[in-house]
């Protein structure tokens, strides 16, 4: 059965949220809008969003590793969040496996959302009903588009090329060939959820912290007396002296 | 999670409905093999009819949850697979057949018709009961939910509920039946009070997962949370996690469980013990333990933890307590030196 998905490269997103502004951006004018926002000029701009960037750190300073995972809708082949819908708006679809919400018969009782691991879905609080990435099903089956461009908006627009969108079952696309070659890998697999979307690792950079800090801490490095300040803070002012001035000369 | 007040207060009126017609309906039961003197028909009728009003409300008071109140029939649609959809039917048919019976009752029918809606009634009472508690027990992603006391003591609330009541009605209208009521109050706050007290002490007992495995990264290496793509809450931080609940749990389960079970238990043994019976006595017993569930609820709601929060790093650590500062982020160790 084919399972449309995107494939995610951690490697190369750079965090820029461009995939996630195209999205609402898209998705606002097109079948599936608008996506609600709420005080967008005021303190608190709330709004529906599909796709969220979120940034995690890995390690202990100063090894570590940022990185950013966009998370939007993953379309799980065993998706929770559709037999608990007492409606039967929350489905599946056979032919290309898009998890979707039909919002004429959506109740707005956010039993999905609760049902859903991964906190993908969003509750409309302007139309009352729940929403959620739809794989942009409206361009990519879109016949007045030129073939390149029947792709979803987040993955057109990602300037970092990150994002890559197919049949993960498909042993001739795209998707499935990255996915085997570099390691895709999917969200909380403990889950049972079995998402479709996958996320390529990131290739470990190995820097020499020694050499690093003989560079950074000099006086002249303009970043030397932040490092000394954050380097004082977790020392609680004890610095181990000789070993200082030796690192720092 | 955030608490919805609208099933906070569904579950005071369905329990009490349901608790109350199972008890009522349980006496009539037994007359039918000679045990007991059955209730006098205007006492039925009074209770029969505070119980469909108490479900009606209950149903009227739930859709206050739905972004669509004229859509709610919908709910009806996916029986075979949903618990809410479930609960949704099985509520229904309980205040039709609640209705059938009391005329059925009141007109004299055929008592093999009349029995036979009370026992679907009855039935029903307990299946609506036991859906809505699998709404919350069958999510595997609030752990704190998933398991079966938390179904258990659900029913048991429903069955604390009837009980209070129920001997508030028998000291009210003379009924012969105060003494098995004080009995059976005192059994379910009680029976409820320890699985409430299970409850609890299980989400001492498990096992979390960490935001390493929602990532799918490796587990041996500590894992931060730094931005969250948003410059505000949004519907997931404000639905999963609340904020000023989490804050106020410390005060409010004790509460809870003080106003709940401890007092209720308190006046009902005190009106067994001496003999006591007023009105006072057993209108705040019921009281009390309907003011008490409407926190007991409100807590199970807040205590929920669910596993979407690891990504936002809400997520409480393993082998939490549930006292002040278990969702406070490590701050980040920074040392240049080993
Ligand atoms: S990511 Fe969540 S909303 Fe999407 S299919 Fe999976 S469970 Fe459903
Ligand atoms: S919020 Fe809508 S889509 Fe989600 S479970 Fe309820 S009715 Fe179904
Ligand atoms: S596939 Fe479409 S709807 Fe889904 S995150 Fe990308 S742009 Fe948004």
């Amino acid at each position: 059965m084919a399972q449309f998905a995107l494939v995610i490269d951690l490697n190369t997103c750079v965090g820029c949220h461009a995939c996630a502004t195209n999205c609402k951006e898209w998705n606002t004018q097109a079948a599936f809008g608008p996506l609600s926002d709420f005080d967008p000029y005021g303190a608190h701009p709330e709004g529906v969003w599909y796709n969220r960037i979120m940034t995690y750190e890995m390690g202990e300073f100063p090894n570590t590793q940022v990185f950013h995972l966009p998370k939007s809708c993953l379309h799980c082949q065993d998706a929770p969040c559709v037999p608990v819908c007492p409606t039967g708006a929350s489905y599946k679809r056979e032919q290309d496996g898009i998890v979707l919400v039909n919002y004429d018969d959506c109740i707005g009782c956010k039993l999905c959302s609760w049902s859903c691991p991964y906190g993908c879905r969003e509750y409309d609080e302007a139309d009352k009903v729940m929403k959620k990435c739809t794989l942009c099903i409206d361009r990519i089956y879109d016949e007045s588009l030129p073939p390149e461009h029947r792709k979803p908006a987040c993955v057109l627009t990602c300037p970092a090329r990150a994002r890559f969108f197919g049949d993960i079952e498909d042993p001739e696309s795209e998707v499935y060939k990255v996915i085997e070659e570099r390691n895709g890998f999917v969200l909380f697999p403990d889950m049972g959820t079995n998402p479709g979307n996958h996320y390529l690792p990131r290739i470990e950079t190995k820097i020499n912290i020694e050499e690093f800090e003989k560079h950074i801490l000099k006086p002249d490095n303009p970043l030397f007396l932040e490092v000394m300040k954050r380097h004082h803070v977790s020392n609680k002012g004890h610095v181990p002296e000789e070993k200082q001035v030796e690192e720092v000369v | 999670m955030h608490p919805p007040m609208s099933l906070i207060f569904f579950f005071l009126t369905a329990g009490t409905s349901i608790g109350l017609f199972i008890f009522m309906y349980a006496i009539e039961f037994l007359k039918l093999f000679g045990k007991g003197q059955g209730l006098p028909q205007e006492v039925i009728l009074k209770l029969g009819v505070l119980e469909l009003i108490l479900i009606g409300l209950g149903a009227f008071g739930a859709s206050f949850h739905l972004g669509h109140k004229l859509r709610a029939w919908k709910a009806i649609k996916r029986f075979r697979t949903s618990w809410l959809s479930r609960e949704a039917v099985f509520s229904g048919a309980y205040g039709f057949t609640l209705l059938v019976y009391l005329v059925l009752n009141q007109v004299g029918a055929n008592p093999f018709f009349e029995h036979l809606f009370g026992i679907l009634t009855f039935v029903l009472g307990i299946l609506s009961g036991f859906s809505t508690a699998m709404i919350y027990a069958s999510n595997k992603f609030v752990l704190e939910w998933n398991s079966s006391i938390t179904v258990i003591y659900y029913l048991l609330m429903y069955l604390m509920l009837g009980s209070t009541l129920m001997a508030y009605f028998s000291y009210l209208y003379n009924l012969p039946y105060l003494g098995v009521f004080i009995f059976l109050s005192f059994l379910f706050i009680a029976l409820a009070f320890g699985f409430r007290l299970a409850f609890n002490i299980r989400q001492f007992y498990l096992k979390r997962p960490t935001l390493n495995e929602a990532l799918n990264l490796p587990h041996n290496r500590p894992m931060r949370v730094i931005d969250t793509g948003s410059t505000t809450d949004n519907y997931c931080t404000e639905e999963f996690f609340y904020r000023r609940g989490k804050e106020m749990l410390s005060t409010v389960i004790p509460l809870a469980y003080l106003i709940t079970f401890l007092v209720p238990l308190f006046l009902v043994l005190y009106a067994w013990i001496t003999g006591t019976a007023n009105h006072w006595i057993f209108g705040l017993t019921y009281l009390f333990v309907l003011f008490g569930s409407a926190l007991e609820r409100w807590s199970f709601f807040v205590e929920g933890n669910h596993v979407q929060n690891l990504f936002y790093g809400l997520y409480p650590e393993q082998g939490y307590t549930l006292r002040k500062g278990f969702m406070e982020r490590k701050e980040t160790k920074i040392s240049l030196y080993g």
